[in-house]
């Protein structure tokens, strides 16, 4: 018994590493258009030197690695599809089949291979991502990350929506405002690692213990929902049992939706506050039904079309400077800060305004 | 068959038992109704893919594939539905499930075909179905507002309801599906004489084979039952959520492999009980459900999971060795 015991675990553990390979044998396949593309448009200026290229966006080939599958990322990629549209710049998406960092790794190892002109990424867990990205930029690619301020010194750029800070205080104004600034309330994020949702976390709280004492926060640390409706869910109702005066949640995932369930489950639906990050598509029903209060976000269709017009502006060297304008909303004069280039695109969402968007 | 519940079984108990009191006293909270229904709930999708994984591991073989078929089997019914309109539960189930046990005859065909380990060909399978889902039919999240109606009250609905001091609580439905896949498994294992052949090829095949039984045809029935559970779970598990999306579920059957095996379910074959299977799952919840309830912060999550899943397996593989010893077989 003994020895099968120690089989399981190490079975376990093998298709753990398994699975992993896996993921990045499939996804190499996907992106086969090598650098071919570059040689055919020909540069008419100097033919003996391959690598001076025109400012035309048609000469380069930027590709956004985006986190996962799922709605936020499905919208991210309608705004680079109008990217290439409006300027012609040989931009492409790459999904990775899990959300993790070993897949974006496994992704970006293929991406430099093939010596693309700028990878952009939107990193799971950006320290992780860190080695590869120096890797890349010593391969002579522009790396545009966007979510990761963090490690903002290791790349060429970082687009944000907003100052994290700001954007935190929205939530945690929107919370206080929805529980008339009192009773206790808890934070979720999708993982204790993933950077914006801790400094969303970070600030809310940290606003809310300034301004609103009356407001108490269940936990130290923030709730994991893992990204996943299903964790919000569980863990929410977890929660009310062990909390049960609690008074409102915010998750800075936009797993709001699977809270929203767990209070009706519980008949508790609008009395139980929730402010969660939040798409439309995922989350129109909770917000007519009075069960999530407000919905924060931004558009990630604008985000991926100014990181991925940013690596461009990069790679043509024609550089990014504060007031650089994106092209795309929210972004029509950024604020650089470091590597950091801030736009100004907070969307709010509430029952009123929520059928006018549609992604 | 006895109806005595082993050492092995009991042992699983005082461990539930135990720790529940070990809650308890950290947290009054803990102490009930809700409890139990929350966990009857939230553990009713890994029971119903466990009862399949266990028929599919008493007949020696193994399945990893099955959460990419439960997702292969929901995401296509349910987008079907939506595509057409039709808002019916018994639809969803039935196309569910019936691509679910399609998948898994592709699976068992695969593995008497090419005589490779199981778990090899579902590993390749897993990715397989996963890659011809996003590839073929679609790779979009679908949110509350677009899914079918009927899924929705299905996934909310409740057997009966009582009041709590600040709201109320229900006993899911989704108990149903849970206790029919529970008595199919139990009706088919005890009853049924394929059920005493997949007993018999995971104890030998070559004995089960001049027994009369052909490993064959056990193993497309083993693999084709596996995946029509994993079909309605796939339902059970998107009208939970009342949501659809197109990457969850897979990765996560490594969870109720754990379960089922900590259950009591040899992993060579030949061995395994309904009861243990569930009392393992409910295990695996517990541990996973309290964790907020007994005040650890995020950070101890799997350090606390890890550590006492390896204890309970501890000792009842302990407990395991103390009565073999007793019959004198000595196994070591």
């Amino acid at each position: 018994m003994k020895k099968k015991v120690l089989g399981v675990i190490l079975s376990v553990a093998m298709a753990a590493t398994l699975l992993a390979g896996c993921g990045s044998a499939g996804d190499s396949g996907t992106d086969t258009q090598t650098p071919a593309a570059e040689d055919s448009t020909d540069n008419d200026q100097s033919a003996d030197e391959a690598s001076d290229k025109s400012a035309d966006p048609a000469d380069y080939k930027v590709v956004m690695v985006v986190k996962q599958s799922d709605s936020w990322f499905d919208d991210m990629a309608t705004g680079i599809e109008q990217l290439k549209k409006d300027t012609g710049l040989n931009v492409s998406v790459q999904v990775p089949e899990t959300g993790d960092a070993a897949s974006q790794i496994s992704i970006m190892e293929d991406l430099i291979a093939q010596d693309v002109d700028a990878i952009c990424v939107v990193p799971n867990d950006p320290n992780a991502l860190v080695p590869t990205i120096e890797k890349a930029r010593d391969a002579g690619i522009v790396v545009v990350t966007h979510e990761a301020p963090g490690i903002a010194d290791c790349v060429d750029l970082d687009v944000e929506a907003f100052v994290n800070e700001t954007f935190g205080e929205l939530f945690a104004e929107k919370l206080a405002t929805a529980m008339g600034g009192k009773g206790k309330y808890a934070g979720f994020v999708g993982g204790l690692t993933m950077e914006t949702h801790m400094a969303w976390y970070n600030a809310a709280v940290a606003y809310l213990e300034e301004k609103y004492p009356d407001m108490e926060n269940v936990s130290e640390e923030p709730y994991e929902d893992a990204n996943s409706v299903e964790g919000a869910h569980d863990k929410a109702l977890e929660v009310l049992k062990a909390y049960p005066d609690i008074a409102g949640f915010f998750d800075c995932s936009a797993q709001g939706g699977g809270i929203c369930e767990a209070l009706q489950e519980n008949d508790l639906g609008g009395t139980v506050k929730v402010v969660s990050l939040a798409l439309p598509s995922m989350s129109a029903t909770y917000l007519k039904d009075g069960s999530m209060s407000t919905g924060l976000c931004w558009r990630p269709a604008d985000a991926g079309y100014a990181a991925c017009y940013a690596a461009y502006l990069i790679a043509s060297e024609q550089g990014v400077s504060d007031g650089t304008d994106l092209k795309a909303t929210g972004y029509e004069s950024i604020s650089l800060d470091g590597n950091i280039g801030y736009g100004n695109a907070p969307l709010e969402f509430t029952a009123d305004n929520i059928d006018d968007y549609n992604f | 068959m006895t109806k005595k519940i082993d050492a092995f079984q009991r042992m699983l108990l005082i461990i539930i038992v135990v720790y529940s009191v070990f809650v308890t006293i950290k947290n009054p909270g803990f102490f009930q109704i809700q409890t139990v229904f929350d966990i009857v709930k939230t553990s009713s999708t890994t029971m119903i893919v466990a009862m399949g994984l266990l028929v599919v591991m008493i007949s020696g073989g193994i399945d990893v594939s099955f959460m990419a078929i439960a997702l292969f089997g929901s995401y296509t019914s349910l987008y079907i539905m939506i595509q057409t309109g039709i808002n019916h539960l018994a639809f969803a189930f039935a196309v569910s499930m019936g691509i679910g046990a399609l998948l898994g005859l592709v699976n068992a065909v695969l593995i008497s075909w090419l005589r490779l380990p199981p778990f090899i060909i579902t590993l390749g399978t897993q990715n397989l179905f996963h890659g011809i889902m996003t590839t073929f039919i679609s790779d979009k999240s679908f949110g509350s507002g677009v899914l079918p109606e009927c899924l929705h009250q299905f996934g909310q609905g409740t057997l009966f309801k009582i009041a709590t001091d600040n709201g109320s609580t229900g006993l899911t439905v989704s108990l149903i599906p849970v206790l029919a896949a529970g008595l199919a498994t139990y009706f088919i294992l005890r009853r049924t004489m394929v059920g005493r052949g997949v007993v018999a090829i995971g104890n030998d095949e070559e004995s089960a084979r001049r027994a009369g039984f052909n490993p064959f045809r056990i193993r497309l029935f083993v693999y084709a039952y596996s995946g029509a559970l994993a079909g309605m779970m796939g339902i059970v598990y998107a009208a939970q959520v009342n949501a659809l999306y197109p990457n969850k579920m897979v990765g996560d059957e490594l969870m109720v492999v754990a379960a089922v095996v900590i259950g009591g379910t040899k992993i060579t074959g030949g061995q395994g009980k309904i009861f243990g299977a569930v009392l393992g799952v409910i295990i695996t919840y517990l541990l996973n459900s309290t964790l907020i309830m007994i005040g650890l912060s995020s950070s101890w999550n799997n350090l606390f999971v890890g550590a006492i899943l390896v204890i309970a397996v501890a000792i009842t593989s302990y407990q395991e060795r103390v009565k073999n010893r007793k019959h004198l077989i000595f196994t070591e």
